[in-house]
């Protein structure tokens, strides 16, 4: 009798519970390995830091490319630490674990992402007036900065985490994952970064919201899809 | 139906009435290139403006074209490798994407070719060729991940996991490119949609070229997929049969 309600335990927790485990999990997890918390962030400086060197320390020049700047530098941040995903997860095998627990695999997948976006997203946009400010970006478009990241940097963490699914059973993946995910991230940063020049300009905004917010909502809901069509294949 | 559907599923199908196709298809290729070519570069007249440098486009339009086809042909292929497990299908696509990356690439260069002599610069951030030159890069992630990954069965499906992903972002990446460069610099004055003003002395021809080189597309596609269906067949006895009927001929 007990044997039966212990085998089937596992299954009575709800998706919800599931879900918030999992991220609660992850979250945990990223917290007690202060360095890989940190990597991302301080990547995101020191590329930023890198442009005014290669560009000009000229104000009028850098108020220009700043926009720019700090998306590109939010996207090779948010894909440096797109590894940690899956990855040590996948070397001790708790990865096989989550793929066979009955729980839907979309919300599981949709809950590591969260959790990645939360320790390398969310961090990127806070930062991000500080640097928008070593760049000389005016001060008006500092909220649209803010906002745009904070809608964008989302969808870098889903689709990003489709390639880091397709590649996490692979030796050498680290050039293999730029080049499946920049190409792919391009929208986000083109409209992401064009908010923030019109806003410099006087120009209206709303449209590119919009826009971000329609990228949002279509990888979320599908992105995880993909991601955990990709995870079965790889931890084959 | 379903009967026809598995049977072109089988390679050693595929191969055999591919065996037939192929003479009328190099037939037809043959033919179409000659008219095309002879009418496009000798016949037709100078554009008023753009003078000899009109002709380029009889090759930069099929080509550009054609890559436009093969993201969506590749994940029809990877739908059709997941859904089914068809193997002709992965077969077809990975065929494809080298053979796209090509025509990409082409498309790009003979663009700028074309671009140097009328816009007076090899390269611009403009939103069509920056849209081409991103799917060049899609093209060239689904090519390294298949050669990444060592088992082939995970391979193919992975490639069309990304290959669906691709494509369902192509159309994005190409309405996003475009709409970041028409709001600083207006459309420029040259359309590459400009076939339907121009009188048909120079659109019939475009026309002939476009099936001409898709004829070359398909013929392209088919001799890699046979390649493809005799290397992964090579330990099956229809494929030994051949190979040794080929050796004593």
């Amino acid at each position: 009798m007990n044997n039966t309600v212990s085998s089937h335990a596992g299954t009575d927790i709800s998706t919800w519970q599931a879900f918030c485990a999992t991220l609660k999990r992850d979250l945990v997890i990223a917290l007690k390995r202060k360095n890989d918390l940190l990597n991302p962030i301080m990547f995101f400086l020191i590329v930023v830091s890198l442009f005014p060197l290669g560009i000009s320390p000229d104000p009028v020049e850098l108020s220009k490319v700043s926009a720019g700047v700090v998306w590109v530098s939010a996207l090779l941040a948010s894909m440096l630490s797109l590894d940690n995903l899956y990855r040590a997860d996948y070397e001790d095998g708790s990865l096989e674990q989550l793929l066979l627990s009955p729980q839907p695999l979309y919300f599981l997948v949709l809950a590591k992402n969260i959790a990645h976006w939360l320790i390398s997203g969310l961090p990127v946009v806070v930062l991000s007036p500080l640097l928008a400010y070593m760049l000389y970006l005016p001060s008006e478009a500092y909220w649209t900065l803010v906002l745009t990241l904070l809608i964008g940097t989302p969808v870098l963490s889903l689709f990003g985490s489709i390639g880091v699914a397709l590649t996490v059973g692979l030796g050498s993946r680290g050039l293999i994952l730029a080049v499946i995910v920049l190409p792919l991230s391009t929208p986000v940063l083109i409209i992401g970064a064009k908010a923030v020049t019109d806003v410099m300009f006087g120009l209206p905004i709303g449209n590119h919201f919009a826009l971000l917010g329609a990228i949002l909502a279509m990888a979320l809901t599908m992105a995880p899809l993909a991601s955990a069509a990709a995870l079965r294949i790889s931890v084959n | 139906m379903w009967l026809w559907f598995s049977k072109l599923g089988s390679p050693r199908w595929f191969y055999e009435l591919s065996n037939k196709w192929l003479p009328w298809l190099y037939a037809a290729m043959i033919a179409l290139m000659a008219i095309g070519l002879f009418w496009a570069l000798l016949i037709v007249p100078e554009d008023y403006q753009q003078g000899q440098t009109i002709r380029i486009m009889y090759v930069h339009v099929p080509v550009a074209s054609i890559s436009l086809a093969c993201f969506p042909l590749m994940a029809v292929a990877g739908t059709i490798t997941l859904v089914w497990k068809m193997k002709l299908a992965d077969m077809v696509a990975k065929s494809v994407a080298p053979i796209g990356a090509w025509f990409t690439g082409l498309a790009l260069a003979s663009g700028a070719i074309w671009g140097d002599q009328i816009w007076g610069t090899w390269w611009a951030w403009d939103a069509r060729l920056t849209s081409l030159l991103i799917q060049f890069f899609l093209f060239i992630g689904v090519i390294a991940l298949r050669s990444a990954i060592e088992s082939q069965d995970a391979a193919a499906k992975a490639c069309a996991i990304l290959a669906i992903v691709g494509a369902i972002n192509v159309p994005i990446i190409k309405y996003s490119v475009e709409w970041w460069n028409t709001l600083h610099q207006p459309a420029s004055s040259i359309s590459f949609d400009s076939v339907a003003p121009n009188p048909p002395e120079v659109w019939v021809p475009l026309l002939i070229m476009i099936s001409a080189v898709y004829v070359f597309f398909v013929i392209a596609l088919i001799l890699r997929t046979r390649n493809e269906i005799l290397q992964r067949e090579r330990r099956s006895q229809w494929v030994i049969d051949l190979v040794s009927r080929e050796k004593s001929v």
